[in-house]
């Protein structure tokens, strides 16, 4: 299981937003999620997690808790 | 015993730019610095409302006959990989033999495929040369992406941009096969994600639309470019008892520098061993390759007797890899 403070941290990194600015309960709208913010977490994914994400299930993911939950479903 | 071999490339680019400062006034969300960083790509290529993609790939034949590198009377196979052809009928490679002077004689056909065409093409060269069913192949890939791009789409109109490339294949007396092995890789359950629905005899609708226009996605690529590829690397490295060390050179579809990066790691090749080749052209589609192995050969990162690892991967889903001794 990825710790919610860890994920974030990472997320953090790949959308290249302030360090401790997610909170966990943002929506993806929110984050200037695009296209090329979505292969960059599913590079991100594999790289650090060793996890390969279902890109039409991060298709229906609408929130941060979504991310988390689906990169721990996967794990 | 009669082997194909590679004996000259070229390429050719239409004369209209668009920049990321460009892209940046049309997308405010993704500033140019942000572009190249991301993707690796300062400018890209455009063909004009006129020019089609014959018009690239005869630019970059020519330039073989300029440089008296083979004369059109020695051709005897025109193979023209594209998905963007003048018209649906007739076949642009038998356009391309008038334009080009090329005798009556010569066999000539379009492929339709993607980025993983160049590594079919040579395949196909290969198997009409070291049979001798032809002797000199002249091999042209061009594209024009662009026109089938949907307007309010920044993701691929970011990326792609059009070109010409031209090889010439020709035989040889040798021992050894200087093209090949190849891996070949077909996932028809995937091409619903780089698809252009319009435009065919299912949807005769206009391609360049929102809702017939080129249609990319991008995770679903991504994820499939870094499963297929990876395994393809190390089929043929296996395969044919090569290994990282031993192969002088790996050219992969010049995709965009975000996914190649990742490639790079995840098959472990080391970045003087790796060909880097799209800032100035965007995705190419078909033409990277070719594009990528003339500049490895023109300005010396390659020479003759060194082995290069091609991989293509793309729209179908398709993928192929093989060994090209230069």
């Amino acid at each position: 299981m990825i710790a919610p403070h860890q994920f974030h941290r990472d997320l953090e990194t790949v959308l290249e937003l302030d360090q401790e600015s997610i909170k966990g309960n943002e929506t993806l709208d929110e984050l200037y999620w695009d296209s090329m913010a979505l292969v960059m977490f599913i590079a991100m994914a594999d790289e650090k997690y060793s996890v390969v994400i279902s890109p039409s299930k991060l298709a229906e993911a609408k929130s941060v808790a979504d991310l988390l939950a689906l990169v721990n479903q996967s794990a | 015993m009669i082997k194909a071999f590679i004996k000259a490339t070229d390429y050719f680019l239409p004369q209209r730019v668009m920049s990321n400062d460009e892209l940046s006034a049309l997308y405010p969300e993704w500033p140019p610095e942000k572009i190249m960083e991301k993707l690796g790509i300062s400018k890209r290529h455009l063909a004009s409302d006129d020019e089609c993609s014959s018009d690239l790939a005869v630019g970059a034949a020519m330039k073989l006959f300029e440089k008296n590198i083979c004369r059109p009377d020695e051709i005897d196979f025109i193979l023209f990989c594209t998905q963007t052809p003048d018209f649906l009928l007739p076949t642009s490679a038998c356009l391309i033999q008038h334009r080009l002077g090329i005798p009556a004689s010569v066999g000539a056909l379009d492929f339709n495929l993607g980025c993983s065409g160049y590594i079919y093409g040579l395949g196909l060269a290969k198997g009409l040369i070291e049979t001798g069913q032809a002797s000199n192949v002249l091999f042209l890939t061009g594209e024009t992406y662009s026109k089938l791009l949907m307007p309010e789409d920044k993701g691929t109109r970011t990326l792609f941009g059009d070109a010409g490339t031209a090889t010439l294949l020709t035989s040889s007396e040798s021992d050894s096969d200087r093209i090949g092995p190849f891996v070949y890789g077909t996932d028809g359950k995937g091409g619903n994600h780089l698809i252009v629905s319009n435009g065919g005899a299912r949807n005769p609708g206009l391609p360049r639309t929102s809702t017939g226009g080129l249609y990319m996605n991008g995770g679903e690529i991504f994820t499939f470019g870094v499963r297929e590829v990876a395994n393809a690397v190390e089929t043929l490295m296996a395969r044919t008892q090569t290994s990282r060390e031993t192969i002088d050179l790996f050219i992969f579809h010049q995709a965009n520098a975000y996914m190649l990066e990742f490639l790079r790691k995840k098959c472990r090749i080391p970045v003087h061993k790796f060909q880097i080749c799209y800032a100035d052209t965007g995705n190419t589609v078909s033409n990277t390759i070719p594009i990528a192995l003339h500049h490895a050969i023109t300005e010396g990162k390659i020479k003759s007797g060194n082995t290069v690892m091609l991989v293509g991967f793309g729209v179908g889903l398709s993928w192929g890899a093989c060994l090209v001794r230069i």
